[in-house]
């Protein structure tokens, strides 16, 4: 993983803009962000730094998507 | 919106079938990774997505340090402004993680502006345009003046003091929309278009001028956060006719082997913590002198300055003039980032405040040091548009670029002063404001054809509409397995860039226009995908051209700098049948050939 997880969220949607690759979204019905697009996560924490209840957790792996066949 | 699953095309299970793919490959789908070719289902409803039209006079695009001053400074001089973000205000970009910036104030620095220009065009070997170094030193105490007094250097994140200045001007920001297209007719800048990741809408900017504040790009590397960075600007202004250049030369930024994907875990220190001030300290750095060193004795290597004493043992590589080795030089202590080094003990906030209390050494960057982690950029603000005269100009009247979308060559094509990039994007952000506030007065709206804006929409929206098509993941992952290897772009050789370049107008003949997206997030990594592509066939091909080796650009078989022919950039323009065309500006002078003048 890389951002691994969202406890306590408040729906501000703090991570969802400061975040440069659209990892993150808004649940519709729930109004919590959610994990959407883990692989396109930099690791750069500033979702983490915006977040103001600190409901954010990082870890520092990353699985990379090994080039599979083209089909 | 049910059309697409009665689509004919081949399933992805069955194709994978089909193609002999394993179990394995259908797992590795089920797990979300990258395919290659397979049956695409959009998640929306393409037919439905609404259009929407926007008139100001200057489009900002981009919002980081330099789309902030553009827009403050064009509102200022008089002009109707407004910001256009594929991220957020402050926080897209490489703005979020800059943290140091230059300022020169002359009642304390020992140097003159001629002489620290001087010292800066020593550094560079001839190939920076001393206009844009003396203009980024002489603006950049005012500009780091205002940026004190937004409340830039009392956060580490900088959204709130952007906000600042923002919104007490009532400039118009629309964040997360990805502009895909710049829109010239009769020669003129007169719009943009592109779309937005949450709402299904194709939005058309119609602008009296744009300036560029897209930032520069890369590859989408590993352990540098410059993952949302992909020459969008210069790969647009590149389509409709402007010049571009720089794109043969190399940041040299490391990464670290443990962890190699976590830009946080190599410079984490640093985005902690609250930005402050550097003075002058010019150095000769982050070319390839790292990299050279890990391909000759391979990884890892320490990471230090050129001449440092660890790397005696290694002979030839990239050529250090002696008053930039390490011995000749007064380092202030620790190791050394670009401009965006957090500031040390010598950092403090303008106006003589407590040094940040945060100012520890950058950037925590322990255990084995590998290369590439900034691969597919270039020296800040050496690739970017060309511009024609001081004032962030392109050659398309009404297109203006600033910061690293602009190559300025403020630095030349190595780093050399310790905080600039940051200082130079708000000195060159301001600078571009005002310049294009003033064009703008001269000129009218045009108003951009219908039939114009149907074919735009339909580029933009064709890779939701194929009904099978490449992923853009495996397209980008299958560019860096080309274009990140050491042997490619950061220690060259003709063969190989050869090779690579037959790869990549592979990539571009036949993949970039095949790429599907199912969904908005996907439709703007096509995009960036498709830009990724254009950018790595101009640095081959500018990298192959030149025939020496000088700062960031060293070559194995041509090692040596060779002033008789390459005291010049390159320039790159798409020619009239659509090709990609190259010449040279000599150092020192404009695109009209008159001389830079300081």
């Amino acid at each position: 993983m890389a951002i691994e997880s969202i406890n306590g969220c408040i729906g501000c949607e703090e991570c969802i803009k400061s975040c440069p690759t659209d990892v993150i979204r808004l649940d519709p019905k729930t109004k919590k962000a959610v994990i959407t697009f883990p692989e396109d996560c930099q690791i750069c924490h500033l979702c983490r730094l915006y977040c103001p209840v600190d409901a954010i957790t990082l870890t520092p792996e990353k699985t990379i998507p090994v080039i599979v066949s083209w089909g | 919106m049910s059309k697409t699953k009665e689509n004919k095309g081949i399933s992805r299970r069955n194709f994978i079938a089909l193609a002999g793919g394993a179990a394995g490959a259908v797992a590795l789908a089920s797990m979300g990774l990258p395919l290659g070719w397979a049956e695409n289902s959009p998640e929306i409803d393409v037919e439905a997505l609404d259009l929407e039209k926007i008139s100001t006079e200057v489009l900002v695009i981009g919002s980081g340090m330099a789309g902030l001053f553009a827009a403050v400074k064009a509102h200022d001089a008089g002009a109707k402004v407004m910001m256009v973000s594929k991220g957020r205000l402050g926080s897209s970009g490489q703005t979020p993680f800059a943290k140091g910036i230059f300022a020169y104030d002359p009642d304390t620095e020992k140097l003159s502006i001629d002489e620290f220009v001087a010292q800066v065009s020593r550094s560079a070997l001839g190939s920076n345009n001393v206009a844009y170094t003396k203009q980024m030193a002489e603006h950049s105490l005012d500009r780091v003046k205002e940026l004190e007094s937004w409340g830039f250097f009392d956060s580490a994140i900088y959204n709130k003091s952007f906000r600042k200045p923002i919104e007490e001007r009532n400039i118009p920001v629309q964040e997360r929309i990805v502009v895909t297209h710049l829109i010239k007719e009769d020669e003129k800048i007169v719009g943009a278009a592109g779309f937005s990741i949450d709402k299904q809408k194709v939005i058309i900017y119609e602008a009296k001028s744009v300036i560029l504040c897209t930032g520069a790009g890369g590859f989408k590397p590993n352990g540098f956060p410059i993952g949302d960075l992909t020459h969008d600007g210069t790969i647009m202004a590149y389509n409709i006719g402007a010049k571009v250049t720089g794109k043969e030369w190399n940041d040299g930024h490391p990464g670290r082997a443990e962890n190699a994907a976590a830009c946080y875990d190599g410079w984490g220190n640093m985005f902690e913590q609250k930005p402050g001030t550097v003075s002058i300290e010019v150095h000769h750095d982050l070319g390839v002198d790292m990299n050279y060193k890990a391909y000759v004795s391979g990884n890892s290597v320490k990471m230090g300055h050129p001449g440092e004493a660890n790397d005696n043992a290694i002979t030839g590589g990239p050529y250090t003039p002696a008053e930039f080795k390490r011995e000749n030089v007064e380092r202030k202590p620790g190791p050394d980032s670009e401009g965006g080094r957090p500031p040390r003990g010598e950092g403090k906030p303008p106006g003589g405040g407590k040094p940040p209390k945060e100012g520890g050494g950058p950037p925590g960057m322990g255990g084995n040091v590998v290369g590439g982690s900034s691969a597919g950029m270039a020296i800040h603000k050496s690739e970017g548009l060309v511009p024609i005269n001081d004032q962030c100009e392109s050659n398309i009247p009404g297109l203006f670029a600033a910061g690293d979308a602009l190559g300025s060559y403020m630095s030349g094509a190595i780093y050399t002063q310790i905080g600039s990039s940051l200082a130079g994007s708000a000195v060159q952000g301001g600078v571009a404001g005002e310049a294009a506030a003033r064009y703008s007065k001269g000129v009218k709206n045009v108003e951009i054809s219908d039939s114009k804006i149907e074919a735009i929409q339909e580029e933009i929206l064709a890779p939701l509409k194929r009904e099978a098509g490449y992923s853009p993941a495996w397209v980008t992952q299958t560019l860096q397995g080309i274009m990140i290897p050491n042997f490619v772009l950061y220690i060259k050789k003709e063969s190989l860039m050869k090779g690579a370049l037959a790869y990549i107008e592979e990539l571009r003949d036949h993949h970039m226009g095949k790429m599907c997206a199912s969904n908005l997030h996907e439709l703007r990594l096509v995009h960036e995908t498709a830009n990724m592509i254009i950018s790595a066939e101009m640095k081959l091909k500018a990298s192959l051209m030149r025939k020496e080796s000088r700062c960031s650009h060293y070559r194995l078989d041509y090692p040596e700098m060779d002033d008789e022919n390459w005291q010049a950039w390159i320039n790159i323009f798409k020619g009239e049948d659509g090709t990609m065309q190259f010449e040279k500006q000599p150092f020192g002078q404009w695109p009209n050939q008159d001389i830079v003048n300081v």
